[in-house]
């Protein structure tokens, strides 16, 4: 008894090989010069009768006092550039803000190099009230004839 | 068999390409213009420099986050990388005079200049390094020749630099076939039932391919759900900004500008050879809709050092591989030499 043909291999090469003819024969069409001339035709005749078709709804539109879908569309564009405006307001409001927060950084950078200064300062200060005193001994003459002390800074 | 052919209807019939729940990752959108945004996803601990990710004007962003355990940002703030992802959005009618220099110089500059402040709050760094996919990654690349000292390092996936190189889709974005003009000027923005159209004919085997293998491997354990993800996202196609459109079309496509002086944008030229920032170039060996000479290209017009590296994989199915997540971690957390 002869053996059963395998059925799933069977329609397996059947569909590669009808796979192998219709790629050829596609590209064949879908590279020809003549056919794609003729496809970009139609593609651009449909384009046109779709741009007819929809002005001339516009123009019915229109003639009947009903706002179109040209001018649906132009609400909508200006809405958008009205958010392109807004937009570059932010933008400018978060150029500031950056300014503001670089300015900040440096006044504040600005205030505790100063602050620093003035704490060198009155160290200093202290170091020589205290040699003067030290200088000065017990001698109340001198003691008396001293200039009024430098005010502190607070 | 019987029983598979069972499961197999019944799978297809009740399967809903709307109602598939992709880009799940957890995230906060940080800044919105128009329709666009950026989407910020928060590791844990942070190992590296924020990356600022360009996804493609074409689809939907959440072809990076498809399922939790095949998702190229979940893997990426796995590895400590915080993740500012730019979704460019869903353009309207009124969207259609967007063009590139208003997409570039207002909305992606905008939407990196809070990126900056946000990483300068949050993690006290305003360095970014930025990843571009398919034509986000084109379009990152004009940004970078605009403004050249944007980024410390910049990766492309799966983008077309050299269009001379784009196969089938340099073939019929020809001058003298394909009516950009007449589109554009008639329907605004490119329309997506177009763009999902001329994907499948581009490589008409993909369809019949897509069932077969879906026969093949139902049985795998998890390969129902990547299917589906895969098919839910790409049922989601979105219109292309027009005028932005014309210009990429125009300039790339027509021109190949990139290899000329540079992408005409708001009166500036897009100049690749003026960015130093040093280029790593991701390219998928089976992409027929940027074939790795494509991107690749890139080496020839960038001004810094490039690196290319080929992984396996096609246009799509790569961003489901561990391995580009492991090569873009990998990029992004080397040293700086």
């Amino acid at each position: 008894m002869s053996e059963m043909p395998d059925l799933t291999k069977m329609s397996q090469q059947f569909y590669e090989q009808w796979e192998q003819g219709m790629t050829a024969w596609w590209d064949q069409v879908l590279e020809n010069p003549a056919f794609l001339s003729a496809l970009g035709e139609n593609v651009a005749n449909q384009s046109r009768m779709r741009g007819a078709y929809a002005k001339a709804v516009d123009e019915n539109l229109t003639k009947m006092h009903l706002p179109t879908r040209g001018d649906l569309v132009r609400v909508a564009r200006i809405a958008t550039l009205l958010e392109e405006k807004v937009l570059t307001v932010e933008d400018h409001l978060l150029n500031i803000q950056d300014t503001l927060g670089r300015i900040e950084k440096e006044a504040i950078t600005a205030r505790i190099d100063a602050a620093e200064t003035r704490i060198e300062l009155r160290e200093k200060l202290a170091a020589l009230e205290a040699r003067l005193e030290a200088l000065e001994g017990g001698s109340p003459a001198s003691s008396a004839n001293r200039r009024p002390r430098a005010k502190k800074e607070s | 068999m019987l029983d598979k052919m069972m499961e197999f209807t019944k799978f297809v019939a009740k399967f809903k390409f709307d109602g598939y729940a992709i880009g799940t990752a957890p995230h906060e959108v940080i800044f919105r213009q128009n329709k666009s945004c950026v989407r910020y996803f928060e590791p844990a601990e942070r190992k590296g420099e924020p990356l600022f990710i360009s996804m493609p004007l074409i689809n939907k962003w959440a072809v990076f986050d498809l399922l939790p355990h095949k998702s190229v940002i979940r893997g990426l703030v796995d590895a400590g990388i915080p993740v500012y992802l730019l979704d460019w959005g869903t353009p309207q009618a009124e969207d259609a005079p967007v063009g590139m220099e208003e997409l570039l110089d207002s909305v992606m500059r905008r939407a990196l200049d809070r990126t900056r402040r946000h990483a300068r709050n949050r993690w006290n760094t305003e360095t970014l390094d930025a990843l571009g996919y398919c034509v986000g990654g084109t379009v990152l690349a004009a940004y970078c020749g605009l403004y050249p000292d944007s980024f410390r390092r910049v990766a492309l996936l799966a983008a077309p630099i050299d269009f001379r190189h784009a196969g089938r889709l340099a073939t019929w974005a020809d001058p003298e076939t394909f009516p950009v003009d007449q589109i554009i000027d008639n329907h605004g923005n490119f329309p997506a039932e177009l763009m999902g159209t001329s994907f499948v004919w581009l490589k008409p085997s993909t369809t019949p391919d897509k069932w077969k293998g879906l026969w093949e491997r139902f049985d795998q354990p998890g390969f129902q759900d990547t299917w589906a993800a895969i098919e839910a996202w790409n049922s989601d196609s979105i219109d292309f900004w027009g005028e932005a459109y014309r210009s990429y079309i125009k300039n790339c496509y027509f021109q190949n500008m990139y290899f000329q002086d540079g992408w005409p944008i708001g009166g500036r030229k897009a100049d690749l050879r003026k960015v130093m920032s040093p280029l790593h170039v991701f390219a998928a060996d089976r992409d027929h809709i940027c074939p790795p000479a494509a991107a690749f290209g890139a080496k020839d017009v960038w001004g810094g050092p490039v690196q290319c590296t080929e992984l396996k994989g096609g246009h799509v199915g790569i961003c489901l591989s561990s391995r580009l997540v492991k090569a873009i971690a990998a990029w992004s957390l080397e040293p700086e030499a």
